[in-house]
């Protein structure tokens, strides 16, 4: 029995068969045949589409009843593969100039892309991408290589892959993903997040799993421990299916604590919100207070071209409805770093985490972003709606995000629109230099939301992205409690509302120290409520506050979570 | 040959779904389709059933066509597109 290591980013126990994911790469070259043989390519060319519409088919049928609207990208994909021009094309290459036909393929469905990518109309430029997928998907076949995505998956398996993209997760079939393993990716990184609100056990960072495991392989995924257990023993496997259902059994007594009340013992009132990034309907909004963070980048990342101002305000008009009068706190869109838009053409950055992302590519796209706040503020008539830059950095970064929500209002009263003209417009807290200012940044917004993710990435200097550097990522340091005390105080002495939507305000012990700071709102996903209610239920306030003023003052992270755990486990 | 010429009179032009439909009409003929825009000096007639071809043209709402067939069916080919661009692919 082999045994890799992994950074366990979201709990669970699963046992399965593996399935390799491997995003299939083009490799074509121009070659040609010898003559005579033109029939014989030619029927290779038809056969392949015969079969990518089977596949096709297959998904279309698959989708048709749970997800109608992913099912119409497939249907275009039929309508792409049954091109009549393209068909003409591929003909003319194969039986003109003896074409090998994976290169006839590549050359006129790349054409093809092309003069669609010129178009002005940017509804029909992102179609080449769907060109490019078709091309890929006949190349494939070509090559004799068989379908492998996430959106079809027949049994339930443990997903193993290099990354997942944001596209990957979102035609995922979540019934059958019993966890996930990464070669690459951190603690905070898309495939993490999105694992945890899915409630799907993953482990991230372990290296070459694409290589060690192959498909069917079994194996015993701990993402408790972060460990992945090849080919187990007979013994192995009843010691982890008994763990399992311990584990299941301690999951179930946490929840109890969901729908109680949140108070710490000596009986302070805390709220929890929620973070949403769909317009799914969740049961967890009942257990809410609000939603901290309704991230908006699903709706860019889930349609084919730039979301239209009305396809936003639908999406903001189900959220506002999902949190069922609760105020719903909306990020504008947040994209650069390790999110692109495959409609939207970015340079390639060296940095990208330090580059043009977040409010700072929305600025520099002034039409993009009007259309967003259009939407936002139209939504800010239906219900309590409030809008939140990300990544800010100074005084000029919050006056210039102001002064585009001004001008979108005023295009809205001329038309005659309704709005929120009392709309609320706050900050993202995730750059140390705001940090640093919070005192007067609180003066000229609403509010603030602080980013433990990004703010840990920027204070510490580390790329969250990258697992050679995960131990140096450390969101429980005392610099990171220290810069949030200071932070929650501004805030709190301006009578300003703050809360926390990053990843530490669900992690039950960040929650209990950040409490102890001041924090009284906190925004997490839904996997984490219960525990995080039932955590600060055992403390008083006072206990809590000499629990962050000790976190605050040890030496080293390491030193920090000892204690902080020690603490709660004496409770518990 | 046989042509008539019109405007696009739906919202959203010869995009998306209406562009689909389009195609999936001319497909059942068995002349040859194709749609021209009039506005354009440099367009050439495209393949009506060719989806590719179609959407490649970016025939916003107000854009003036000219369809035309030749063949067997071309009458009938061309009244069928024309009533369906008339029809503002049930748009409204």
């Amino acid at each position: 029995m082999r045994i890799l290591k992994g950074n366990p980013v979201s709990r669970g126990i699963a046992l399965g068969k593996v399935y390799i994911y491997k995003a299939f790469k083009a490799d074509v070259h121009e070659s040609y045949f010898e003559a005579g043989k033109e029939d014989e390519y030619f029927e290779k060319y038809e056969d392949a589409v015969r079969t990518a519409e089977k596949e096709l088919e297959n998904i279309i049928d698959s989708m048709s009843v749970e997800s109608p609207e992913k099912a119409k990208i497939f249907t275009a994909h039929v309508e792409i593969l049954m091109d009549e021009e393209v068909a003409e094309g591929v003909k003319e290459m194969i039986y003109d100039n003896r074409t090998m036909p994976d290169y006839a393929v590549d050359e006129v469905y790349t054409d093809f892309a092309n003069l669609l990518e010129k178009a002005k109309d940017p509804l029909i430029a992102a179609r080449a991408a769907d060109l490019r997928d078709v091309r890929n998907r006949v190349l494939r076949i070509l090559k004799g290589e068989k379908e492998s995505n996430l959106s079809s998956l027949r049994d339930s398996v443990i997903v193993v892959a290099h990354d997942l993209l944001p596209s990957d997760t979102a035609t995922m079939d979540r019934e059958h993903v019993m966890g996930i393993i990464t070669e690459v990716g951190g603690a905070t990184s898309h495939t993490a997040i999105i694992a945890r609100s899915y409630k799907i056990p993953a482990l991230l960072g372990v290296s070459d799993a694409t290589e060690i495991m192959k498909n069917g392989d079994n194996v015993i995924m701990d993402a408790l421990t972060g460990k992945v257990l090849l080919d187990p023993e007979k013994e192995t496997i009843k010691e982890y299916q008994e763990k399992l259902v311990e584990y299941i059994k301690e999951e179930r007594e946490t929840s109890q604590y969901l729908d109680k009340i949140p108070l710490v013992a000596s009986g302070e009132r805390f709220s929890i919100g929620l973070n949403v990034g769909s317009t799914d309907p969740d049961e967890s909004f009942k257990y809410v207070d609000f939603v901290g963070l309704f991230r908006t980048e699903f709706v860019y990342m889930n349609s084919e071209h730039m979301p239209t101002e009305q396809e936003q305000f639908d999406s903001y008009k189900k959220v506002l409805a999902n949190a069922m009068g609760n105020p719903v706190t909306l990020r504008t869109l947040d994209i650069g770093g390790d999110k692109t838009l495959r409609y939207l053409a970015l340079p390639k950055e060296d940095n990208p985490f330090l580059g043009n992302r977040a409010l700072r590519l929305c600025l520099d796209h002034p039409e993009m972003f009007k259309t967003q706040l259009r939407a936002a503020l139209r939504a800010s008539a239906l219900g309590p709606l409030q809008i939140m830059f990300p990544m800010v950095g100074t005084m000029d970064d919050i006056r210039a995000g102001k002064a585009a929500v001004e001008e979108a209002k005023q295009e809205l009263r001329k038309q005659g629109i309704a709005f929120d003209e009392k709309i609320n417009v706050g900050i993202m807290i995730e750059i140390p230099s705001i940090a640093m200012i919070a005192d007067m940044a609180a003066k000229e917004v609403d509010f603030a939301s602080v980013g433990t993710n990004d703010l840990t990435q920027y204070l510490h200097a580390v790329d969250r992205m990258n697992p050679a550097i995960t131990e140096y990522f450390q969101s429980m340091s005392p610099s990171m409690f220290r810069i949030l005390g200071r932070i929650f105080a501004e805030f709190n002495k301006a009578g300003k509302p703050v809360s926390v939507c990053g990843e530490l305000a669900g992690d039950h012990l960040g929650a209990l120290v950040m409490f102890g700071l001041g924090l009284r709102k906190f925004s997490m996903n839904s996997a984490n409520i219960a525990r995080v209610k039932r955590t600060l239920s055992l403390f008083t306030l006072e206990e809590a506050e000499n629990i962050a003023k000790t976190a605050q003052n040890l030496a080293t992270e390491a030193d920090v979570i000892a204690y902080v755990k020690a603490e709660v486990d004496k409770r518990s | 040959m046989y042509t008539k010429k019109t405007e696009l009179k739906n919202a959203s032009g010869l995009h998306a779904r209406p562009a689909s439909e389009f195609v999936a009409l001319a497909k059942k003929f068995e002349s040859k389709v194709t749609v021209q825009r009039l506005d354009d000096e440099a367009a050439l007639p495209a393949n009506a059933k060719s989806i590719i071809k179609i959407l490649a043209q970016g025939m916003a709402v107000g854009t003036p066509i000219e369809i035309a067939a030749d063949g067997p069916d071309e009458v009938e080919a061309v009244e069928k597109l024309y009533d369906l661009v008339e029809s503002k692919f049930g748009e409204d």
